[in-house]
């Protein structure tokens, strides 16, 4: 699967936020907070599409944050 | 346009400064009795009482020097006749200011000094604003007795400076232009060189003014009682008949200007004494670049074309508006509301901004809205709410005067906010400690009178190391300030930080190899801050512009609060803003996630009272950031796109990723002065107005509110706000206002922080700072002095995590960049006045042991590779930055620095990584543009 510009930077800055959350205590949790409060629905979307097709290409906090989601 | 509005402009001059003395004596002038602060001059003291004694050495803004001898006065009990600039008030004390022995003194003082000057008043640029005429006038001096001898009437002039001339035949040796240069400016560049009657004004070392290490910040000539220091223009146009009282639209310093015209036409802006931001000082680019206001690039009639590839056309306002709309409106129909979206700019008024944020919201129907702090400051924004509840800086200016250490991260002060750093000069030559963290060595490291204690010249990227480090050292010293954490921070966050920054792996041992910076710098660092008494932190956009931008400030945040330094005068987190009105516009509601006052749009509350003003529903979730909408550009779903003063086709990191996006859309509108870079991905242009030619308010970084008053009327018949309006309407939502006072009144109505904010009260006080409403209805010099906003402090962890952006095989240097004292951001302004004498071209600085592994000599073309592309440009060989690093500024768009930065950006704010790129240089035989 070819990714483009925008789904590799949605996989980009979903991964950056995982690595980078200040607090290493439940980061899915505040990984979903985090994108509730800043990133539009669509990317979301965009983001969860993405885990299914390509899990590998996303952190495990990301994957456990898209699943908390449901 | 509005009536024109009549400022009362106070520019009396009382001789001396004020005494901070809190204790007051009482004196009797002439025998009026009048109370005055301790240590007042009898000369100030004098002026109070309403006598003005004679005076030419002697000005409000400078120490007394007692030289000219004109302002000699009596004291009942005393022998001779002392000046009154250097003799204190004492109680009790009785003065004469006017005897006929003074008479005679003064007259013999004023006789040999109009001996040695031409005697052209009638023909003299300064006849009518000259104090050697005034007062040649009040000694009543009629005639000279000396016959021509010795003088310096064939002086030749220096015109080397492009804004001001040096005519030293009509020099007085008062040395008022040197003790500006050094007591406000702090640059030193003047002296009085030789002896006796050959003692003369000498730019440096007899050199010309533009040879000099004179900053043009234009003091010397403020303070000139003569003609000998003057401004072309007065020189070229005559002495200014009217003023008006505004804001500078430069730097986030937001200093107040009295602009000085005839009829219509700008003489000159002179620095106004009662800003609260600069006391009457200035910088090269407010005092004198501003002339790209009437530059012949400027469009003043709008313009639109069917497509990228075909001619502008110009049109009236309403067909300019229905294009616009049409396109708008028939993206939506096709795309749906999120297909369109706006970037509001730093640049223009917070009403100006606050009526696009709310265009988008309300009649575009989308969240899509974002705002040039994207690229500069928006991870204050992030960081400072999450650790002490407010998006903003927490001192005024003057705060730094009672700072005993100062700590500069990230920042260039001299250069970007000049105004500020000369304030901040003052303070270190007084004594204040100071430490510079920056790869960088900025002029603060070493410059006279000025050095730092400590320089932490890190490796790019390393920040979030180093102030772990800094912090480690203060948690395991037991330099905590236990108190203030428990009495006003979260203390089990507070707990949990100190555990992690007491974590071996923060240790300054530890983190020296990746830092660059040597752990006994970090340890002496972290004793001076932590055992200073006030300890500030003044920060720029080497703190922000990183992945862990944000990281970075909640750090700094942890490290104010651990030593106490928060809520009081000399202490603080200080963002060194970039744009005149960062911080308003972030305040108006850009962000695409929040309303005006930092209200997240999922806050009911607020999203009720925005629906219920506006009378429409509005959206709940966050909309795209400036990115995202790039991004959605590319990918088809974002498709238009109404762009307020702003050039992200140059500003913006990889520029090749911005101007694919651009082309991909079906309608760009741009809003700006001159048609730029991005105009060229533009469908529709609609001019702009010059700060000049605006009504409203600018809120500078210390959060102060400050008029901009229209000077003259817009030169495309429109204020923006109404251009915006007019656009909203023709959307099918109209925004009606009558002026701009109506909007800062929504906005109060609006804003917590606002709430008291008027244009009545603005005229009445000059300016106040946020937050002003009925807690606080005088403003907030210091903010969290009781309480931090969000209540407790928040300590938050901050682990250091490195940035993608290695140094490679491939791309072995480092590129961090910065903007310099004489250009602006993009150059859009600057470039277009004199100020390219001083830069006219980005340069590449680079250690000399990395030009010689490369063959590159001082002044060679080079090409500049990155991942993301590469450009080409001069080098220039400079100890200033360590081996391993290169530097250069982003002014102008033939070089295009920013066609190598990279996409990288902060974690949480998506701020670019401007300051971290992996490049490679190698020589260039031929000058070419980006690629």
């Amino acid at each position: 699967m070819t990714l483009d510009y925008s789904q590799q930077h949605l996989i980009k800055m979903a991964n950056q936020i995982a690595g980078n959350m200040p607090s290493r205590e439940n980061v899915p949790a505040q990984i979903v907070q985090h994108m509730a409060q800043f990133w539009t629905p669509p990317m979301r979307a965009d983001l969860k599409q993405l885990a299914e097709q390509l899990p590998d290409s996303l952190n495990g906090e990301v994957l456990a944050a898209l699943a908390l989601e449901g | 346009m509005n009536k024109p509005i009549e400022i009362a402009i106070e520019d009396l001059d009382l001789g001396t400064p004020a005494a901070l003395s809190e204790s007051t004596v009482t004196v009797h002038i002439d025998g009026t009795a009048v109370e005055v602060p301790a240590g007042t001059s009898i000369m100030r003291a004098a002026s109070l009482a309403g006598t003005q004694i004679p005076k030419l050495c002697a000005t409000d803004s400078l120490d007394a020097h007692g030289s000219c001898r004109l302002c000699l006065v009596e004291v009942e009990g005393r022998k001779g006749t002392p000046a009154s600039c250097t003799t204190p008030c004492q109680e009790g004390m009785s003065v004469k200011t006017q005897t006929p022995r003074l008479d005679k003194l003064r007259k013999g003082v004023m006789e040999l000094y109009i001996s040695d000057h031409p005697l052209d008043c009638l023909t003299c640029s300064a006849n009518g604003d000259c104090e050697l005429q005034d007062m040649a006038g009040v000694v009543g001096l009629r005639s000279v007795r000396y016959e021509e001898g010795s003088n310096h009437l064939a002086a030749s002039k220096d015109e080397s400076n492009p804004y001001f001339s040096f005519d030293a035949s009509k020099c007085i040796v008062c040395s008022r232009c040197v003790r500006a240069c050094s007591e406000v400016q702090g640059t030193f560049a003047l002296t009085i060189a030789a002896r006796g009657f050959e003692s003369k004004v000498s730019p440096s070392e007899e050199n010309a003014f533009l040879d000099s290490e004179c900053v043009s910040c234009g003091a010397c000539v403020q303070a000139c009682p003569t003609a000998t220091l003057q401004e072309k223009q007065v020189i070229d146009l005559g002495v200014p008949t009217r003023k008006v009282k505004t804001t500078c639209a430069y730097c986030g310093v937001g200093c107040s200007f009295v602009a000085e015209l005839r009829g219509d036409e700008l003489v000159r802006m002179v620095p106004d004494k009662q800003g609260g931001a600069n006391e009457g000082h200035s910088c090269v680019k407010g005092r004198f670049a501003w002339g790209y206001a009437t530059h012949s690039d400027r469009i003043t009639r709008p313009m639109v074309r069917e497509t990228t590839d075909s001619e502008w056309r110009e049109v009236e306002w309403p067909e300019a508006i229905a294009f616009a709309a049409d396109r708008f409106k028939a993206i939506q129909q096709q795309h749906g509301m999120d297909a369109l979206g706006a970037i509001t700019s730093s640049r223009c008024t917070n009403e100006e901004v606050y009526v696009v944020q709310k265009m988008v919201r309300a009649s575009l129907q989308t969240n899509n809205v974002d705002t040039c702090a994207r690229v500069c400051h928006s991870p204050t924004g992030y960081g400072l709410k999450q650790t002490f509840g407010t998006s903003a800086g927490t001192q005024d200016f003057a705060s730094v005067q009672q700072a005993d250490v100062i700590m500069v991260i990230g920042a260039n002060p001299t250069d970007a906010h000049p105004v500020f750093g000369s304030r901040m000069k003052r303070r270190l030559r007084q004594g204040a400690k100071l430490i510079v963290i920056d790869p960088r060595s900025i002029d603060l490291v070493q410059s006279p009178h000025i050095r730092a204690t400590e320089h932490l010249q890190l490796q790019p990227g390393t920040n979030v190391a180093v102030v772990n480090a800094l912090a480690h050292v203060i948690a395991t010293e037991g330099w905590i300030d236990e108190a203030f954490v428990q009495e006003r921070c979260d203390v089990a966050s507070f707990n949990a930080w100190r555990r992690f920054i007491s974590l071996p792996e923060n240790s300054p041992e530890n983190l020296a190899e990746i830092s660059g910076v040597a752990a006994e710098t970090i340890r002496s660092a972290a004793a001076i801050y932590a055992k200073a008494g006030n300890g500030a932190i003044y920060y720029g956009l080497g703190v922000t512009e990183h992945s862990q931008g944000s990281t970075m400030v909640m750090a700094m945040a942890n490290l104010a609060m651990a030593t106490g330094n928060i809520g009081r005068d000399g202490v603080g987190i200080n963002p060194l803003r970039g744009q005149n009105n960062v911080q308003g516009a972030c305040d108006m509601g850009s962000f695409p996630h929040e309303f005006s006052g930092y209200r997240h749009v999922s806050d009911e509350t607020a999203r009720e009272q925005f629906t219920a003003l506006w009378g429409v529903d509005l959206r709940e979730e966050p909309g795209m950031r400036i990115p995202n909408m790039l991004d959605a550009a590319i990918s088809g779903n974002f498709r238009g796109m109404y762009i307020q003063g702003e050039d992200i086709a140059q500003s913006d990191p990889n520029l090749q990723h911005v101007t694919a996006a651009l082309s991909a859309m079906d309608c760009v509108v741009v809003q700006d002065l001159f048609l730029n870079e991005t105009s060229k991905f533009a469908h529709v242009f609609l001019p702009g107005t010059s700060f000049l030619e605006k009504d409203g308010t600018f809120t500078n970084a210390e959060r102060r509110i400050n008029r901009v008053r229209p000077v003259v009327p817009p030169a495309s018949g429109l204020a923006e706000w109404q251009v915006t309006c007019a656009l909203s309407k023709a959307m099918g939502y109209a925004m009606d206002y009558a002026n701009a006072a109506e909007i800062m009144d929504e906005i109060a109505a609006m804003t917590p922080t606002f709430a008291g904010v008027s244009f009545d009260l603005l005229d009445e006080r000059g300016s106040i700072q946020w937050p002003c409403n009925e807690q606080a209805p005088e403003g907030t010099p210091i903010m969290h002095a009781e309480r931090f906003v969000r209540g407790e402090g928040q300590f938050i962890t901050t682990p250091y995590v490195p940035t993608d952006e290695r140094s490679t095989r491939k791309f072995p240097l480092l590129l961090t960049t910065g903007r310099i004292l004489s250009q602006y951001n993009v150059g859009a302004q600057t470039r277009r006045t004199d100020n390219t004498v001083w830069h006219a071209e980005d340069i590449l600085e680079i250690h000399e042991a990395d030009a010689e592994l490369r063959g590159v000599a001082d002044g060679d073309w080079i090409e500049v590779a990155s991942r993301a592309g590469s450009t080409r440009m001069r080098a220039h060989i400079s100890d200033d930055i360590p081996a391993g690093v290169v530097y250069t500024t982003f002014h102008h768009p033939v070089s295009g620095t920013n066609v190598i930065t990279t996409d990288n950006s902060d974690w949480a704010t998506n701020c670019p990584e401007y300051k971290v790129t992996a490049v490679e240089i190698r020589p260039s035989s031929a000058q070419a543009v980006g690629m």
